[in-house]
């Protein structure tokens, strides 16, 4: 470097920017999207009814009752945290707002009206969760891990406790509602589909997700730089429980009731994480976008709804999912490796 | 510096104390620091340095005494205060957030929005950031070609140049830099310290804090020498050399 250049070496950006193909080629959300479409052409040889309508209605739905979760948690880990307690947030929330609104229900009053309070109630409950891992977060000083599964199993206590282990309530009419909609695209999806995408924007666009990102690349640099780093964390972690409550809403109108066992059984939170990871977001944090984290969640929802397609035992599926997210984190040292060679 | 003395002190503190529990950190600090003037602060591990910095910087909230900005005696709770109040910290490696753009991290912060509605609800501008962060270095001296490359793919001296440009084109009054040299090779160094003589002319007071006792000589107007929380010697640099400053600090000579 003892060139007798006129720019000193510390005024000048180093290294050249990465060739642009070799960009391209280790994007992750490049390489996911070709998986999803490698995966939705396999399934699809394999089983010819895969591309029916129908199959593409049920992977929407399914995905839609793990985006919003599987969003929450790209907030929450980009900010440098974790939240293990969306799926018993889900559980809970669904099996309250079920008890809560079943009178509406049983005296027939309008269905609009019914869903929209349960939706009100929703918010209020799993925005409660999240603010009691947020209160042991930044006032009791727990690592989000321990604290967030604190609140996991508080929930899931709960939620037993409450329902007695049976499904709340009952609701055909939400049962019917939710399989209306133009073409395979149900109103259910479209709106949670719609949220995601303002949430998208919120991440990538506004001030509140700059402050995201800045936390968790660098909490001190954060703080140093005159964000309330604590008020902004408390508002990740209540949006992720209401994000949660929406969703055991989304599973209560899809079932027409509340169940315990929704979103605990099936390890939802792990699979929202596993969804961000796959994603391409770095569990420190400061990492992580949108696209890859809607891309992560349609790769698990294909894989997990095609396999029970093709007769594979959904015992598998965990398997599956497994090894996809060790394929992504292989990417992911990959690219680290690339971006420091160059 | 014979003319400062009629000049209004643009940072002055009066008798500061801090304790850490039963710890004295600051035992009755007091000094005045003028505009356009570099004044290094120099002393052991343990002799308030850091302490000194963090009440300037409002990280810190002393137990007495007075801290006055360009006159106006201030008293703030957080860094927040102290920043509107017109004083930049460079902390010492932790400036930036490494994942972010060079220009996101110069408008840390002080994001700047669209404008009409968009910018109401919170939308940022990031074309314009990117500009204007690379007018911003450019102004004090460093010249970057893509400010949309992540702080994470430039080298330490590359990384500290931003950190303290960043300083530069938002400090008013007073830029605090702790250890900016630090871990540096002696030719980033150099950039370091021309950045710093840039600052100068642009009117700012720099306190500069540092263990490399020749770059405190070669770049400082003044030296403000800490013992055990205490200010022991306060002068211009010319009357220092390395070795009387070394005893000034280890009180080894007295």
């Amino acid at each position: 470097m003892s060139t007798s250049s006129e720019r000193p070496e510390s005024a000048v950006a180093g290294a050249p920017a990465p060739s642009r193909l070799r960009r391209v080629v280790t994007n992750q959300q490049f390489v996911l999207f070709l998986v999803l479409l490698a995966l939705i052409v396999f399934f699809g040889i394999r089983n010819s009814l895969f591309f029916r309508t129908g199959e593409f209605s049920n992977l929407l739905t399914d995905f839609s009752g793990l985006v919003l979760i599987a969003i929450a948690e790209t907030f929450v880990i980009t900010a440098g945290g974790i939240d293990l307690a969306v799926g018993s947030t889900t559980a809970v929330t669904g099996v309250i707002v079920a008890g809560w609104i079943q009178p509406l229900v049983t005296h027939n009053v309008n269905q609009a009206v019914v869903l929209l309070v349960g939706t009100a109630a929703a918010i209020v409950i799993g925005g409660l969760a999240g603010g009691f891992s947020a209160l042991l977060i930044t006032v009791f000083d727990l690592v989000p891990f321990v604290a967030t599964l604190v609140t996991y199993s508080v929930g899931a206590g709960l939620a037993l406790v409450i329902s007695h282990g049976a499904p709340v309530g009952y609701n055909p009419s939400a049962i019917y509602w939710s399989a209306s909609g133009v073409g395979m695209v149900t109103w259910l999806v479209a709106i949670v589909l719609l949220v995601a995408i303002v949430l998208g924007v919120v991440l990538h666009l506004t001030v509140y997700g700059r402050y995201n990102f800045a936390i968790g690349s660098n909490e001190f640099a954060a703080r140093a730089a005159g964000i309330n780093v604590r008020r902004h964390l408390v508002s990740v972690y209540v949006l992720a429980g209401i994000l949660a409550g929406l969703t055991g809403m989304f599973f209560y109108i899809r079932s027409g009731s509340g169940a315990a066992t929704t979103g605990v059984t099936n390890s939802a939170n792990l699979v929202a994480i596993a969804a961000v990871v796959i994603g391409g977001a770095s569990l420190v944090g400061g990492v992580g976008r949108w696209a890859g984290t809607m891309l992560g969640a349609a790769v698990l929802t294909v894989v997990s709804d095609g396999l029970i397609f093709i007769n594979v035992p959904p015992t598998w599926i965990q398997v599956v999912v497994g090894a996809l997210i060790a394929l992504a984190a292989l990417l992911q040292s990959f690219r680290r490796r690339s971006r420091r060679m160059t | 510096m014979t003319t400062t003395e009629t000049r209004q002190p643009v940072l002055e503190l009066r008798h500061v104390n801090l304790h850490y529990g039963s710890v004295e950190a600051l035992h009755d600090v007091s000094f005045s620091a003028y505009a356009g003037e570099v004044i290094g602060l120099v002393g052991d591990n343990g002799a308030g340095k850091s302490s000194l910095i963090k009440t300037i910087s409002g990280v810190n909230v002393p137990d007495s005494g007075e801290i006055l900005v360009d006159g106006t005696r201030r008293h703030w709770r957080s860094p927040h205060d102290s920043m509107a109040a017109g004083i930049e910290t460079l902390y010492q490696d932790s400036g930036l957030a490494p994942d972010l753009s060079i220009g996101s991290n110069v408008f840390l912060g002080r994001e700047k929005r669209r404008r009409g509605l968009l910018g109401r609800l919170g939308f940022v501008d990031q074309t314009s950031m990117e500009h204007e962060a690379l007018e911003h270095l450019a102004r004090v001296g460093i010249t970057i070609p893509e400010t949309n490359r992540t702080v994470s793919e430039l080298s330490g001296g590359q990384r500290q140049a931003v950190a303290i440009g960043r300083a530069i084109a938002w400090a008013r009054h007073v830029i605090i830099l702790d250890e900016p040299t630090n871990h540096l090779g002696a030719r980033q160094s150099a950039e370091v310290l021309k950045v710093i003589t840039s600052a100068r002319e642009h009117g700012l007071c720099v306190l500069f804090i540092s263990h490399t006792l020749p770059h405190v000589l070669e770049v400082t107007d003044r030296i403000i020498v800490l013992r055990l929380g205490r200010v022991v010697r306060d002068a211009p640099t010319k009357e220092f050399t390395v070795e009387s400053l070394l005893g000034a600090i280890t009180g080894l000579n007295e």
